[in-house]
């Protein structure tokens, strides 16, 4: 007896690539790079977050030749991002094959108030979020992984950590709260009673939690990971750098590693130019992509 | 007496919460020198390749290797199991101390990912199978111990068991009481 896809199974990928990177690729040439680096994933999308961010316009989920391409190039699973609300995106990622599909706040949103209902579809998903009452919120539409939004395409960690933080404190406060007090706790935070009472009892989310986000360096994974994250996604960090073989190595090997600083300064040595960054206050209110999704 | 937790990447801390459910102390081994005091070991699932490229810069699997080939009690689940692997289709032989050919991702990618009831030593329970690898042949050494449907899943041969499902993620009452036995005393196990 097999029975394909349950729940189990869509969350046991996570569990998988914990501890590990996931890096943002625009073609097969990055996705094979990316592998040879050590990453335990790479997430195909038409424009890496900076470029996007640089050129504006309408980001949407990546080509079909390209997603192909990058599936043939290599054999680590392959992630690619729907944009918020398109079902029929992640329709077409799920019959292509895909591994996980990112409903990203990085494209442009298709739906101004609701996500995919996630369940209704073979292949696991990953969402953003920036507290807890919205990963509740995503869990219950069945995202099978959380991630910290960060702010995507700055190399600005500052967002990351604010998002991982709040996350934390949330699931401290339902952890500790007396069970009388669940359901007030989860309509102040707008989430699902089900998955609040899931996290009470389990004392942790119950899926797995990366960060992503402005991640550009070995000790920025390094801090995610001491801040609690189970892995980390890199998107604009690694191809927006100065070498960006080098970078992806040295944020693996900082990632699993990320309790030692004597191996985060070995491997921070000759890593040429990191990407530029951005300051969070230099950006417009609208410019900012944790501000989308509900 | 102290199970040895590959932990340079994948599941784990689950295996970790199987070794606390039975008690038994542990050591996250990341580094050539987490390897002294070590008895048993297991390696998680997660990706072989990720893996293999983490451990290149102090050279850890030519000391696990050795750790392994003196004979303590191995277990490897999924990624593990390839780590173990004589031969490896479409991927990489690292460790290559287990007398099988295994293919990696050969059920499929993530959507034909499935739970499936698998016989381990005579019981039978549903097991997660994660973009697994298939166990292609393997030699006269090797025992077969868990299938499913007739096929192959799980093998162990001396001191080292491979597994292409997560057991871990499940942690019923055989897998932990046999777990339990085969990290204290591998021999005994070997007579099932």
């Amino acid at each position: 007896m097999k029975i394909e896809s349950t729940f189990k199974i869509k969350k046991g990928l996570a569990e998988m690539l914990k501890g590990g990177v996931i890096m943002d690729v625009v073609n097969a040439e990055q996705a094979v790079i990316a592998e040879k680096s050590g990453a335990v994933a790479v997430m195909a999308l038409e424009r890496i977050p900076a470029d996007i961010r640089a050129e504006g316009g309408v980001a949407r989920m990546s080509s079909v030749e390209t997603i192909q391409e990058v599936i043939d190039s290599v054999s680590i699973p392959v992630m690619a991002k729907a944009r918020i609300g398109h079902f029929v995106e992640a329709q077409m990622l799920e019959s292509l094959g895909i591994d996980f599909i990112d409903e990203s706040e990085v494209l442009t949103p298709a739906d101004d108030k609701n996500h995919i209902y996630k369940h209704d579809i073979k292949t696991p998903f990953v969402n953003g979020a920036t507290d807890i009452g919205e990963a509740c919120r995503r869990i219950g539409e069945g995202a099978a992984m959380i991630r910290t939004k960060g702010e995507a395409g700055t190399g600005n960690v500052i967002e990351a950590v604010k998002h991982m933080r709040s996350m934390t404190d949330g699931i401290n406060k339902i952890k500790t709260s007396d069970q009388n007090e669940l359901m007030s706790l989860a309509k102040e935070i707008k989430a699902p009673f089900d998955v609040v009472k899931e996290i009470h009892e389990l004392g942790k989310l119950p899926v797995v939690n990366f960060a992503a986000g402005g991640i550009a360096t070995p000790a920025d994974a390094a801090l995610m990971m001491q801040l609690g994250c189970d892995g980390v996604f890199v998107g604009s960090g690694i191809f927006k750098s100065g070498d960006p073989k080098e970078r992806a190595e040295a944020i693996v090997i900082a990632t699993t590693n990320y309790n030692d600083p004597e191996k985060l300064i070995e491997v921070s040595k000759n890593l040429g130019e990191p990407m530029v960054g951005i300051n969070i206050d230099d950006l417009d209110e609208a410019e900012k992509l944790a501000k989308r999704g509900w | 007496m102290k199970t040895g937790v590959l932990a340079l990447q994948g599941s784990f801390y689950d295996h970790v919460q199987s070794l606390e459910l039975i008690d038994l102390d542990y050591v996250l081994i990341k580094d050539t020198s987490d390897l002294s005091n070590v008895n048993s070991l297991i390696l998680p699932g997660g990706e072989s390749t990720s893996m293999i490229k983490i451990q290149e810069n102090n050279d850890l699997f030519s000391g696990l290797k050795k750790l392994i080939e003196s004979g303590i009690p191995t277990l490897g689940t999924c990624a593990g199991l390839i780590l173990l692997a004589k031969d490896v289709i479409d991927g990489e032989t690292s460790l290559g101390v287990l007398n099988t050919v295994v293919e990696r991702n050969a059920y499929g990618r993530q959507n034909q990912s499935f739970e499936g009831l698998v016989n381990l030593l005579g019981n039978k329970e549903m097991y997660c199978f994660i973009r697994a690898p298939k166990i292609l042949s393997y030699e006269d050494s090797v025992t077969p111990i868990a299938t499913i449907d007739n096929e192959v899943v799980g093998v162990i041969e001396n001191n080292i068991v491979g597994l292409s499902f997560h057991p871990e993620l499940t942690n019923d009452k055989v897998y932990l009481d046999w777990l339990s036995n085969f990290l204290k005393d591998g021999v005994n196990v070997r007579s099932l």
